[in-house]
Formats: structure tokens, sequence, C-alpha cells
């Protein structure tokens, strides 16, 4: 397995995304620049700049046509994929934390931080795709978070895009109506510290959280019955679901700030696949120089990225063995390829 | 007549060239150096066509024009942002709690093992009988089993137990710490490792036979067989590089004068560059 390096940003990576066929990478960092990548050979495609800030959240429709940022600067911002142009800009008081797209590419969610006296909020736009140029100001519906607990960190539409999984600082996992904005469910026991990141799974019935608790846990997205959990020895900061294969991926690492205290093995910035099934842990890839920030997956399973603290983003397709792996060998169904 | 003046003209650069014999193609190409002097460029590069079947939507986006930064650059990938890294060996096998243990304290000495049962072939924490390395393994300890397969342990050992913390706890730079250089990069020195170079090697051994041979003694960093640039035939030798030195140096002793493909492997230090 040869890791593409892609070295695009100055500063750690906040959030990577693949597009809906996986030849695209999209990166954002906390340096102003959000980029573009093909995956099969690391070419950057293009550089999407207009952000004044940390671009702590980059989204994209299944169609790849139009891409959607938040920011530090207080913006969030919609672009063209092909030609790289930002198509509106809307402006909030506070930074924009999260984003995500519905399934049908109609709706985008925001998340906008609890700071300055300003409440968490979580806002849902309708998207015209016709005249993309032509957005509204005005949010169709809007929640305010704080009114029912602790601040979101993380949120995501569910399928069928009439349900917002959200997870929080506390680690309380909740569900909003979209047309409503209430509350409908809430778990505050799922995990007991900030969830850093949540990624649906490929059928959209369960997801995955990865938390601060140094946990990452499987949850049906119908009930928030808890499924799986898997526990390590770090602080993780993302979390995500293998397609083919039984497996999930696990990433994190110490804390930035001790980071300059430890060797790199002392660290475990390795990124980890866990069993899915089983939860036991099946291997580690090693080669970042930081905590992992963000993991993505190809969406056809074929490979997956990791970005980094060090400000690097390494795509690593899988061999040929790792889709005819076994880890246990007779325990497991026969392997088809 | 040809036209003398042309040699003079140092602007003047040949065109490239490009010719393929037996499917290697040789790239000349011409540049000036930083005193204007003209050098030839000679690539010589073995090329395989890969072909891939994607959806419209995605060879549609693979002729897309760049832009942003990377607006009006040529297609390929551009050094300057995109690098291949090194081979990674990523093998799906479950991760016990031992080998979490080794990797927390990778260079700590075994402590006595007490009553624990202990693998008398791999030194692992399982009955011998039940050692998945028992076909690999028991030939090899056969070979030379009255050399006493313990005795190196000790040696190269004494600073890097004071390398994690410093006296007292305290902080000390990488380059400070007793046994360790310079602090850890991520693009490591292949010298920075221990390394073995195998020579009488079957010509039929590729590089993950290589790893295979070499993997019960621990963790294997590096395994390649060299090859001759044009035929790609392997010239009968190789290096591994090991993580660690204990386990570089067992298989040194292990190894060297073990038979494999009907041969009698010979295994030595491999020596740095301006050494050998």
């Amino acid at each position: 397995m040869k890791p593409i390096i892609l070295q695009g940003h100055e500063r750690s990576l906040t959030q990577i995304v693949f597009n809906a066929e996986g030849d695209l990478l999209f990166s954002a960092s906390k340096d102003v620049g959000v980029n573009v990548w093909f995956t099969s050979n690391g070419e950057r495609l293009g550089t999407f700049n207009g952000h004044n800030g940390t671009v702590w959240t980059v989204a994209v429709d299944s169609q790849s046509r139009y891409l959607v940022t938040g920011s530090a600067d207080n913006t969030m911002r919609l672009w063209d994929v092909q030609t790289g142009k930002c198509l509106k800009v809307w402006e909030f008081l506070t930074a924009v934390k999260r984003v995500a797209w519905s399934e049908d590419d109609s709706m985008i969610l925001s998340i906008t931080e609890q700071r300055q006296g300003q409440q968490s909020m979580l806002r849902i736009y309708s998207i015209n795709r016709e005249d993309p140029t032509n957005q509204s100001n005005t949010p169709i519906n809007e929640i305010n978070i704080s009114t029912y607990g602790p601040k979101a960190t993380v949120a995501l539409f569910a399928p069928l895009s009439d349900v917002i999984i959200t997870g929080h600082e506390s680690g309380k996992i909740a569900k909003y109506d979209v047309k409503t904005g209430e509350e409908i469910q809430r778990t505050n026991e799922s995990h007991f510290g900030e969830i850093t990141d949540i990624q649906l799974s490929p059928d959209g019935t369960y997801f995955i959280t990865s938390s601060k608790d140094k946990t990452a846990k499987l949850f049906d997205v119908e009930t928030l019955d808890e499924m799986k959990g898997y526990v390590t020895e770090t602080p993780l900061n993302s979390a995500c679901i293998a397609p083919l294969r039984p497996y999930v991926i696990l990433g994190g690492g110490q804390e930035a700030m001790n980071v300059t205290t430890t060797g790199q093995r002392a660290g475990k910035f390795e990124a980890r696949f866990w069993h899915k099934l089983f939860e036991e842990e099946v291997g580690r890839v090693r080669g970042h120089f930081g905590p992992i920030n963000t993991l993505a997956v190809h969406p056809q399973g074929k490979a997956y990225a990791s970005g980094a603290e060090d400000g690097f983003v390494r795509v690593h397709w899988f061999d040929e063995s790792y889709f005819r792996s076994r880890p246990f060998g007779d325990l497991e169904p026969e392997v088809e390829v | 007549m040809k036209d003398w003046t042309a040699e003079e003209d140092p602007e003047e650069l040949p065109p490239p060239s490009e010719t393929t014999v037996d499917g290697i193609t040789t790239i000349i190409t011409w540049k000036l150096d930083e005193h204007d002097r003209k050098v030839k460029v000679t690539r010589r590069v073995r090329r395989k066509m890969q072909t891939q079947n994607v959806s419209h939507t995605v060879a549609e986006r693979r002729r897309l024009p760049k832009f942003g930064d990377d607006k009006g650059k040529a297609t390929g990938p551009d050094r300057k942002t995109t690098i291949v890294g090194e081979n990674i060996h990523f093998k799906v096998a479950p991760v016990s709690a031992k080998a979490n243990e080794a990797a927390a304290e990778p260079d700590a000495p075994k402590l006595a093992a007490g009553k624990a049962v202990i693998c008398r072939l791999c030194k692992g924490g399982h009955f011998t009988a039940k050692c998945p390395f028992k076909d690999s393994l028991a030939a090899i300890e056969n070979v030379d089993m009255d050399d006493g397969g313990e005795a190196p342990a000790a040696d190269g050992m004494g600073g890097i137990l004071a390398r994690g913390a410093g006296a007292g706890g305290k902080y000390v730079p990488p380059g400070q710490r007793a046994g360790g250089g310079a602090g850890e990069s991520m693009y490591r020195n292949r010298d920075d490792l221990p390394t073995l170079r195998i020579t009488s090697l079957s010509t039929d051994a590729e590089d993950e036979d290589l790893r295979e041979l070499f993997a019960p003694f621990g963790k294997v960093a590096r395994a390649n067989v060299v090859r001759d640039r044009e035929t790609r035939e392997s010239k009968g030798f190789g290096f591994v590089s090991f993580e660690s030195r204990r386990d570089a140096e067992k298989a040194l002793q292990k190894m060297n004068g073990h038979g494999y493909d009907s041969l009698i492997l010979s295994v030595s230090w491999s020596l740095p560059r301006e050494q050998r």
C-alpha cells in the first residue's frame, strides 16, 4: 500500500470528504484554503479561495456539482465544484462548525458555534439548484440547540432527510425533526466526552460516532440504540465505516498541545482498523506525524484518506490482500473476490 | 552544410527526444544549468499501461481545467503538492494485547517470562505446537540451536532504556536523548534502520517472499530484492530492514547459512554507502 501524500495546506486539516464516485477528495484546513484532489493520482484540480479564517467543515453534494463550506470567518459559502467559483455567502454572528447535505441535495444544514452570547444554532437552508447564485438568506428552519442542552458539534441528515442526527459537546446524541424543529429523541449517556465526528454507514441504517472519551460507537439510526463500541487508548477525532469489508477506521491521537513532548510512537498517530462486529483491533496504518483529525473512506470501499494535525492528507488505496483478508479465519464468511 | 553557429548559441537547445526499445523508453531532454551550460538529461523508464473503467461523469471530470491556485498548470500531479509515500505493509490481522505492549515499549528487553507459556520457536506467548511460524521457523531453529539464540539481547541496548523519559521526567529534546539521534521525521532515512544484506538469494524470490522469510524475527520495515534496472531480473541479493536492531541481530544469527530454495543464504549487516 503506497500512500499518496497531499501537501496543499499549511496548517492542520479539519475535514476531508470524498465525493459520491470517490474520484475527488475535498480537504479543508485551518489555513484559509479548500482544496480538491483527484484521488487516483493525487493531482490537485483546484482551490476554492475566498474564506478569511479557519475552514472548519466541508461537504459535497451527491452529484459533485456544489460544495458547501463553513468557516471561522463567520460565513458559510456555496461553491461550484467544476470552476471553483463562489456562488453564495451566508453570514452569521459566530463560526460555522459543521455543514452537511440532505440525501436529495435539496437542503443543507449548518451548525454555528455557541460564543459571545450567541446560542448554538442549527439552521436548515433550502438550495436552489437551477439558479445557484440566487439562494435564500433565510433558513427554512432554525433550531436553537442551546435550549435543549449542551451545544452541538457534529450533525448529519438521516436517510430520507426528515430527521437530523446531532452529536454534542457533552457526549449526547439527539434527533431533530427537520420540519417542526423539535427534539424527538435523545440519549445522554452515549459518550462521556465531546463527540468529534459522525458518519453514516453505506446503507444508512446505522452511524458511527467518535469521541474524546477514547471510544467510537455504532448506533442505530431509527432507535439510537448502541450497537457496538470500540475502546481505544487515545482520544478519537474521527471514525468511518468501510464499505465492502467489516471494518471501521478510527483516527485520533494525543492532544495537539502535548505532541511536542512525545515521540511518534507514544502519540499513537496511526489510523486504527477495528473489526466492526467482533470489536477487535485488526490493523494499524502509521505515517502521520501528528494526531489524525479527520478520516474519510472511498464510497466504494477501495481507499481511505486521513488528514492530520501535521497538515498532510494521505490517500491509501487498499491492496488486493485487504479485500481477501479474514483476520479471524473460519469465524468469518468466505470472501468472494 | 552544417550550421556551426547553432552550436555556439547556448540558448538553442536540441529538442527533447523519446525512443522506445524493448518496452523501455529513453527520454532525452536538454536544459541549461546555472552557468548556462547545456546539460543532457537521460531518463530510461518502463511504461506500463493501466486501464481503468470509470463512469462518464468521472471521465468528464478528469478533463476539467484547473482552477484557483492551480489555474493554467499542466495536467498531472505537481511535485510541490503531491508525493508518493513509501510502501506501507498493511496486513489485516488481529492486533493482540501483547503486540500493543510491544509497541508501547519497543526497545525494552523482555523480562523474565516466569511460568508463562513461551513458544520455543518464535518466543511468543503460546504453545510451540500452535506457533504460526511452525513450518518456517522449525527448520531455521534446528540449523544453529547450539549457538544459543538468546545471546545478543543485551548488546546495543545500553542507552536506549533511558530514551523515553529523561532524568527526573524532565523533557529532553530528541536530539539530546541517549540512544536517539535526531528527532523522528516523516521521511525516515533508509540508513537509520538496521538493515541486513542478503546474498546468494534465489533469483525467483520476490520482495514479498523476502519479507515473509524474515517476518518471524520481528517487524520488517522494508524488504526488497535488487533487480536489474532494465530487465527487472533479480540480481540475487536483497536488503531487509527491521524496526529494531535486536530483531535484526536475531535474524542475522538465524538466517546466515539457512537454506532457501536450494541455495544457502549469506546474511550480513548492510553497510552505509560510503563504507562499502
